[in-house]
């Protein structure tokens, strides 16, 4: 028999009847339930899964209240719960690649309804934290949960209520912002799509959003970025590194839109290494160095527990001043300079204290011409506490 | 062009209200229609990738037909009738050949952009399972190259049937010209009231009693009616297999037939497809991923069907151009006597050296390669840092 032979034998099977055209159906019918028998399938599933949701609990709309307390990582007593709840909880998450301790031993508590800054050094560690908690990489150790969701165990109930842009966010490219959304909506599910336009209008791309992706601007696709998280409907926002790529203009609306957003009661957590953008848009910050968090709490407690303010003082005697503040004891210090007095505040000096050496002064006959508080700013506190400040570079 | 970019304070009043409704369920592995249609909407707008689907599937056909229609309409006399069955397995060999390598390469392109555009990021924070997103791919892909492989299959089935010679009416097989539509026991009456063909034929290998290996005839003694009679009841079986693909080389398909080679051709693009997709997601790299199921295709299928490895036949055997080789309907097989090679591209398929493999290997084969780069593909997307 030759191979026409052998082939005719193969598909006519060896009785002579055709047996090639049935094989060919079952195995088109495996592909076929691979390709499209699930789909019916997910509508019963879903079905039959619908049931009442758990009820989570109301963020609030007042000002954030965060940790009551500084926390020190592995060593303190457990931190009571947050009125609210908090948004993001972590404890002794570690994460690791290869020799490298990317996130060590972190304890996280981010309050519902805050602002909060994650600060750090470029390479300190913070997308990876963002990463993990969101499901991207899977963490070495410890635990962690979103909006009161364990994750990684309930992933995809936690995330549901999370939007999220981590580095620089890239799209289809071939594709129209809109394209892009309905693409990520369809994956949202639920009534994701009806927040389209909504959150085009929000960021403002409306007018472009028929536009391909390819045509963007980099501030552009950040602002895409921002109405693909608000597809969500999110009760917590990750920005991580939102202010790149942007111009001055592009980062003052970022800011108005990230405050706006913490007014209607999201939790906002911005990871940065830009402490100005922190300090002027969150109300509480972790301080991540080399994948450790080192202090985390409201800036201002923060800034005013790091270090003594000062106040020059611009007086007619400065030598009779020094002397009468220093028999006063109401200063930490007093240091007398070639332009003047300088005065040191004791910690968590409240701005009644500066009213009152001037009225210690002025009763005292001594002629002030000016009194000039400087406070240590959130850099001073942040290089004071990170490695960064003992780096050559 | 100077674009101005819209402020972000526009648009506020529309802004959604945070809600407190239950959040949609994302978990669950099965894909949802929604996901489907805009997962093939994502494939469909690459129109580079669409251009090459099309110049892949179709325009081969097109081109094939298309030229022979034409010389044949200018001068009928030189250039016969575009439709005939060589031309009809030529365009659907064609057809199986192209369509693997594009079905492979919107399968890389498939499982890769995601990674590569860094929309995978995105759709991981969804919350959407990352199974249910790779399943997904499967009939969002599928949608875009079955129907492609079906218009140039059918364009092939229209040419064959209206613009084709009429059926012979004999079969012609080593020689010897036989009646059409001859069952076995119809065959074998005829061969022994028409002993000197047989004689001619097939002769010395039916009287020299080769154990049912008939071949074509040669110089020797003339067999004696006892002889013939003997050989050609011992050899039945297989006259009647080459007879009958003989009989399928030289007729047109018939609509069954034609039926069976359209579903062996989904077939053979729908594994393209999914190897594509699963080697795809596993490497994450589309170019690679594209060169490497071409070399597969046109290279190692076709030296592997060439050479025949005593001591690694069952390995050759795992191929999947081996085993859907196996499964190629008769109809698109050379003729009869043409020996080994002589198919399409760098030949080799449907004239295999390979000895056949038992159906169930071969279904093994298939079912393992479809099931198998599925897994790896689910397994790789389900463990990727995203």
């Amino acid at each position: 028999m030759n191979t026409n032979g052998l082939m005719a034998a193969v598909v006519t099977g060896p009785h002579g009847q055709h047996v090639g055209g049935g094989i060919i159906l079952v195995a088109l019918v495996v592909l076929a339930a691979l390709c499209y028998g699930g789909v019916r399938l997910t509508h019963r599933v879903r079905q039959s899964r619908r049931r009442p949701e758990p009820s989570s609990p109301t963020p609030s709309n007042t000002a954030p209240e965060p940790p009551a307390q500084r926390r020190q990582p592995s060593s303190r007593p457990p931190e009571p719960p947050h009125p609210n709840g908090w948004a993001v909880e972590t404890h002794a998450l570690t994460k690791r690649f290869g020799a490298t301790v990317a996130v060590d031993d972190v304890e996280l508590l981010v309050p519902r309804g805050s602002a909060f800054g994650y600060l750090g050094p470029n390479g300190a560690g913070k997308t990876t934290l963002i990463r993990t908690l969101l499901g991207l990489t899977k963490a070495n150790a410890g635990t962690m949960s979103l909006l009161g969701t364990p994750v990684p165990a309930q992933r995809s109930r936690a995330l549901a209520r999370v939007g999220a842009i981590v580095d620089e966010p890239r799209f289809h490219h071939h594709l129209t912002g809109r394209d892009n959304l309905r693409l990520l909506a369809a994956a949202r599910g639920g009534d994701a799509d009806q927040r389209i336009d909504p959150s085009l209008a929000r960021v403002g791309l409306t007018d472009r959003a028929g536009d391909k992706v390819a045509t963007y601007s980099m501030g552009m696709r950040q602002r895409l970025g921002v109405a693909a998280c608000l597809l969500a409907d999110p009760d917590l926002l990750m920005l991580d590194e939102p202010m790149n790529g942007l111009d001055p203009a592009g980062m003052h609306e970022m800011r108005a839109m990230i405050a706006s957003l913490a007014e209607e009661g999201r939790t906002v957590v911005l990871s940065s290494h830009l402490l100005d953008e922190v300090e002027r848009t969150c109300d509480a910050v972790a301080i991540v160095d080399h994948g450790h968090v080192i202090r985390q709490g409201p800036i201002d407690e923060l800034i005013r527990g790091a270090g003594a303010a000062a106040l020059q003082v611009d007086c007619a005697e400065p030598a009779r001043a020094a002397q009468l503040m220093d028999q006063a004891g109401i200063v930490a210090g007093t240091t007398l300079t070639e332009s003047g007095l300088t005065v040191t505040l004791p910690a968590g000096a409240s701005r009644e204290l500066v009213a009152d050496i001037n009225r210690r002064l002025v009763r005292a006959d001594i002629a002030v011409y000016g009194l000039h508080e400087s406070r240590a700013s959130l850099e001073d506190w942040f290089l004071s506490v990170t490695s960064r400040l003992g780096d050559p570079t | 062009m100077t674009t101005t970019e819209p402020s972000l304070s526009q648009g506020r009043p529309e802004a959604p209200e945070p809600g407190r409704r239950s959040a949609p369920r994302t978990g669950s592995w099965l894909p949802t229609w929604d996901l489907i249609t805009t997962k093939n909407l994502e494939i469909r707008k690459r129109r580079g990738l669409m251009i090459t689907m099309l110049v892949l599937i179709v325009l081969p056909t097109v081109l094939f037909f298309g030229l022979r229609l034409l010389f044949h309409a200018i001068d009928p006399h030189i250039y016969a009738p575009a439709g005939n069955p060589g031309e009809f397995s030529g365009a659907a060999n064609l057809t199986a050949e192209f369509g693997f390598i594009a079905a492979a390469a919107l399968g890389a392109a498939a499982g890769t952009t995601d990674l590569s555009d860094g929309m995978f990021r995105h759709l991981v924070i969804t919350g959407r399972s990352r199974l249910a997103l790779y399943l997904a791919r499967i009939p969002a892909g599928l949608a875009i190259v079955v129907p492609l492989v079906a218009l140039a299959f059918v364009m092939n089935c229209l040419v064959t049937s209206y613009e084709g010679l009429p059926n012979p009416t004999s079969v012609n097989f080593y020689g010897v010209s036989a009646p059409d539509n001859l069952n076995q026991a119809g065959l074998q009456a005829w061969l022994l009231q028409h002993p000197q063909q047989v004689a001619n034929g097939f002769l010395p290998g039916i009287a020299g009693g080769q154990g049912g290996k008939a071949g074509p005839g040669g110089p020797g003694p003339a067999p004696t009616p006892a002889q013939i009679r003997s050989g050609v009841d011992r050899n039945i079986a297989g006259l009647y297999s080459d007879y009958s693909s003989s009989e399928l080389s030289e007729s047109n398909p018939a609509i069954n037939e034609m039926a069976k080679i359209g579903l062996w051709l989904e077939l053979e693009v729908g594994i393209g497809f999914l190897v594509g997709l699963g080697f795809g997601a596993l490497t994450g790299q589309r170019t690679t991923t594209t060169i490497v199921l071409i070399a597969l295709e046109i290279i190692v299928t076709p030296l592997l069907a060439r050479t025949q490895l005593p001591d690694f036949i069952d390995g050759q055997r795992l191929i999947i151009g081996i085993a859907m080789d196996q499964l190629r309907p008769a109809a698109l097989a050379p003729p009869a006597g043409a020996g080994p090679g002589g198919g399409i591209l760098l030949g080799g398929r449907g004239a295999l050296g390979i000895p056949a493999m038992p159906t169930w290997a071969m279904i093994s084969v298939i079912v393992g390669w479809i099931v198998g780069w599925s897994g790896i593909g689910a397994w790789r997307m389900m463990t990727r840092d995203a």
